[in-house]
């Protein structure tokens, strides 16, 4: 297995395979819970705290664990990472803890997490599997974050309302008033809005990703140009 | 033949043991996660629970804990409160005098269910407010019952059973003095109306409630513990 | 979407889709001069403003996917779905509103599916929904009909009407404030909004009712005018009967099985469901859309009975008092389903074949 650098690693996590974006993994959560940006991190962070230690537990354990027995302590993982995720949030952020809900424990369902243990850290070095872990989650949580705030903005008129909750007392007038409150287009929080926002933040992607791609094949073709030119005037013709 | 046998049973007996292993690591660190965590989530839960109170007799305006300081609703007045199960009535004292009582109520007859409230008496009779806890009412419409999204819940500040009359416990749609929300008339008029029967089972009980509160209020002078802390 | 519309192979001049929706479009005439003649000159201008929103929304978009713009806005169903929106929408609602519903419609739920004959669902009904969730205080509020009004209060003429639709920054507020005397809840939310009454004490009580003949005054009139333009479109051919008589026939059953006499509880009696809300719009104008509903004959059947047995559903027990557009998209999410099952056997096969089965010939 060669291992990638950390500049793939994160060009993987954060946009290439984007978990949110191309896996289409996690939806569940992801569209539940970003009606704003206040709860998209929340769950972003937590997310990205568990797929991070689990992806160092995982492979730091890499070979010692047989073939057999693989998956179960995969699971074994997780799952005590993310109970452990969700005692600390319930300890430090119970308000927002109320609001994720059952989110928060699902996070042991989200396929990412297992996808990453068994595609990647099971495979390389302790180091870059944990980054792997914190990209792949960073990703998941960007796509969150923006999809909470398009549609807090859209839908209710504010960005960042609520932050308290995550980050104590300091954050409580971090809300900022796009226009008069309560006025907004209520699809946007509601959950049909989700699915349209993640539906064109995909389409988004795409659109990026393919006139990248134009431009690449364009200067590709100038130089295969140039290439071919100075093989004819050197005369060598394959 | 005897050497794969053997070598099976050595796999199976490894795997065992690897399996019990990672079971007692990652209990471990769950056991030591949750013996750290546990007090401040008892915490938190208290705080959270204490919250909703707090909201209608803020932390100023009372020296009890309000969370224990319970009496029981006789069952006879469930069903005036809309309550489908038994449930309690929160003491607010201030100087060893009781100064208003907390209670639960359900207003079943929503658009689309039950609303859950919350509504502060004090003990002359008068509301000290209503807060909805809990509804499934239309998004845009009826769910500016929620302070959060309509400041229309606080109208009921200060008012009681003969202010306004009896007769004008309702929308003024329908001839009362509480508004209705533009295109929603049955979400207000419910909660209106759960806060008229709340009022009229503190005027028949109230008095009843007031000597049982007293009664067992001296002992219970223990000032609330975690006062300091209240933001 | 399949299109295998069953017709008989002797029909003498098969109708393009501009004929189609010309024809559509006329039969709305008689819906819309009721709703004219109740509400004013709201929906007039709802039509107008949607239509030309929905025309500019399809040049713009089908010159963005690099098609012929003059061959698409000449089929008219940008038109159709403009109008059909536009009769479906509150009159003199605020002109934002029909803009964005409009824009919605043609641009997220036809052309972002593929176009003309590729949206799974109902483009107008999307563009309604979208409001009504979105924007539900400006979506419930209709106007009182013209026979109700008080003495001396008139609906607006066509000036104070479209000052009404498109405020100027600097307009009194006496302008708006006028409609304050005369809006008013559709029969089917007053009907929701008495649940402690017996049905006859509503009908008595309330002056929507006790002058209506069927079911709330002005309302019933719509809806009369919706099936006479429907029944038009029927006879000359347009559509099958099978899902209109099927959604009305489901509605019939299920508020004739739960009207229980009209006690408190009762849902409503299958008149007011039938000549109230936009049950004839949604029978004949909507339902029988060739492109979101189901193929086949028994297909339509089925399409149509769950179209009705919805609208009773979300009516009496949702969220929103009317229920047409929900029930519509609930079954165009169904429609492909159905055709699975019930699309007939193709001349010269022997099984029923299914729409999404592989071809059989080629195994061996």
């Amino acid at each position: 297995m060669s291992s990638l650098s950390y500049r793939e690693i994160a060009y993987n996590g954060l946009w290439r395979n984007n978990p949110a974006l191309v896996q289409i993994l996690g939806l569940c959560p992801l569209l539940a819970v970003s009606s704003n940006v206040a709860n998209a991190l929340g769950l972003g962070l937590a997310t990205m705290m568990v797929l991070t230690g689990s992806n160092l537990a995982v492979s730091l354990i890499r070979r010692q664990v047989s073939e057999a027995v693989r998956i179960p302590v995969f699971v074994m993982i997780i799952a005590t990472l993310t109970t452990c995720t969700e005692l600390l949030m319930k300890a430090y952020t119970y308000e927002l803890y109320q609001i994720l809900g059952i989110f928060i424990s699902l996070i042991v369902t989200n396929c990412v997490i297992l996808g990453r243990a068994e595609a990647f850290a099971s495979k390389n070095t302790a180091l870059s599997s944990a980054f792997d872990g914190l990209m792949m989650g960073m990703g998941f949580a960007l796509v969150l974050v923006v999809i909470g705030g398009i549609r807090e903005a859209l839908g209710n008129g504010t960005l960042f309302a609520d932050m308290d909750l995550l980050f104590g007392p300091l954050a409580s007038n971090w809300t900022l008033h796009l226009y008069g409150e309560g006025e907004g287009l209520l699809l946007a929080i509601l959950p049909p809005g989700a699915f349209i926002v993640v539906g064109f933040l995909i389409a988004l992607k795409n659109a990026i990703d393919s006139s990248l791609e134009q431009r690449k094949a364009r200067t590709e073709v100038g130089e295969k140009e140039r290439v071919s030119r100075r093989v004819r005037t050197t005369g060598v013709i394959n | 033949m005897s050497s794969t046998n053997s070598g099976l049973g050595r796999s199976i007996g490894f795997n065992s043991l690897l399996l019990g292993v990672f079971a007692l690591v990652t209990s471990l660190l769950l056991a030591s996660t949750y013996l750290n965590t546990r007090d401040r989530i008892a915490e938190a839960e208290r705080l959270s629970a204490q919250s909703g109170l707090l909201e209608l007799y803020p932390a100023t305006s009372h020296d009890n804990d309000l969370l224990d300081d319970v009496l029981p609703i006789p069952d006879s007045y469930l069903k005036t409160l809309g309550l489908r199960q038994p449930a309690d009535i929160h003491i607010v004292r201030k100087a060893g005098e009781v100064i208003g009582f907390i209670l639960p109520a359900v207003a079943p007859d929503g658009y689309s269910g039950d609303i859950d409230l919350t509504i502060g008496i004090n003990a002359d009779g008068t509301l000290a407010g209503v807060r909805v806890t809990r509804h499934r009412e239309t998004p845009g419409l009826g769910d500016k019952i929620e302070l959060r999204k309509h400041p229309w819940i606080l109208s009921f500040d200060g008012l009681g059973l003969g202010n306004p009359p009896r007769d004008q416990w309702t929308v003024t749609k329908h001839g009362g003095i509480f508004d209705q929300f533009t295109g929603a008339t049955i979400t207000p008029r419910a909660v209106v109306h759960k806060v008229r029967d709340a009022l009229l089972f503190y005027s028949e009980y109230g008095d009843q409630l007031l000597t049982a509160a007293s009664g067992d209020g001296a002992a219970d002078d223990n000032l609330a513990r975690d006062e300091g802390e209240q933001p | 979407m399949t299109s295998t519309r069953v017709s008989s192979p002797h029909s003498h001049a098969p109708l393009d889709t501009r004929g189609l929706m010309t024809l559509v479009l006329v039969a709305t005439l008689p819906g819309l001069a009721a709703l004219t003649w109740n509400f004013g000159w709201g929906s007039l201008i709802n039509i107008a403003l949607a239509s030309a929103v929905a025309l500019a929304t399809e040049a713009a978009i089908v010159a963005l996917r690099k098609r012929p713009v003059l061959f698409y806005l000449r089929d008219n169903s940008a038109l159709v779905t403009a109008v059909l929106l536009g009769l479906a929408l509150p009159p003199l609602a605020p002109w934002w509103l029909v803009v964005i519903g409009t824009f919605f419609a043609i641009a997220i739920a036809k052309h972002l599916y593929g176009g003309m004959g590729f949206n799974p669902f109902n483009p107008a009904m999307v563009g309604y929904v979208v409001l009504l969730i979105s924007f539900p205080v400006q979506m419930t509020s209709w106007l009182t009909p013209r026979g109700l009004l008080a003495e001396g209060v008139d609906l607006p003429g066509l000036w104070q009407s479209l000052q009404i639709v498109f405020p100027l920054p600097g307009d009194p507020a006496a302008i708006t404030s006028a409609l304050d005397g005369s809006t008013g809840a559709t029969p089917l939310d007053t009907f929701k909004q008495h649940t402690g009454l017996l049905v006859e004490q509503i009908y008595a009580q309330e002056p929507l009712f006790s002058h209506g003949e069927l079911a709330g005054f002005g309302w019933e009139w719509v809806n009369l005018g919706f099936l006479a333009g429907g029944v038009w479109l029927l006879y000359k051919r347009v559509f099958t009967w099978h899902a209109p008589v099927a959604m009305l026939t489901a509605l019939v059953l299920m508020s004739a099985l739960f009207y229980d006499g009209g006690s408190s509880t009762s849902g409503g009696s299958p008149l007011l469901h039938l000549f109230s809300g936009a049950t004839m719009l949604g029978a004949f104008f909507i339902v029988t859309d060739p492109v979101t509903s189901a193929a086949s004959n028994l297909g339509r059947l089925i399409y149509g009975a769950g179209i009705g047995l919805l609208i009773y559903v979300i009516r009496v027990w949702g969220n929103y008092p009317d229920a047409v557009a929900f029930a519509v998209l609930l079954m165009n999410l169904a429609a492909p389903l159905i055709d699975n099952y019930t699309l007939p056997r193709t001349y010269g096969h022997r099984k029923r074949g299914k729409a999404t089965a592989k071809p059989a010939e080629k195994q061996p």
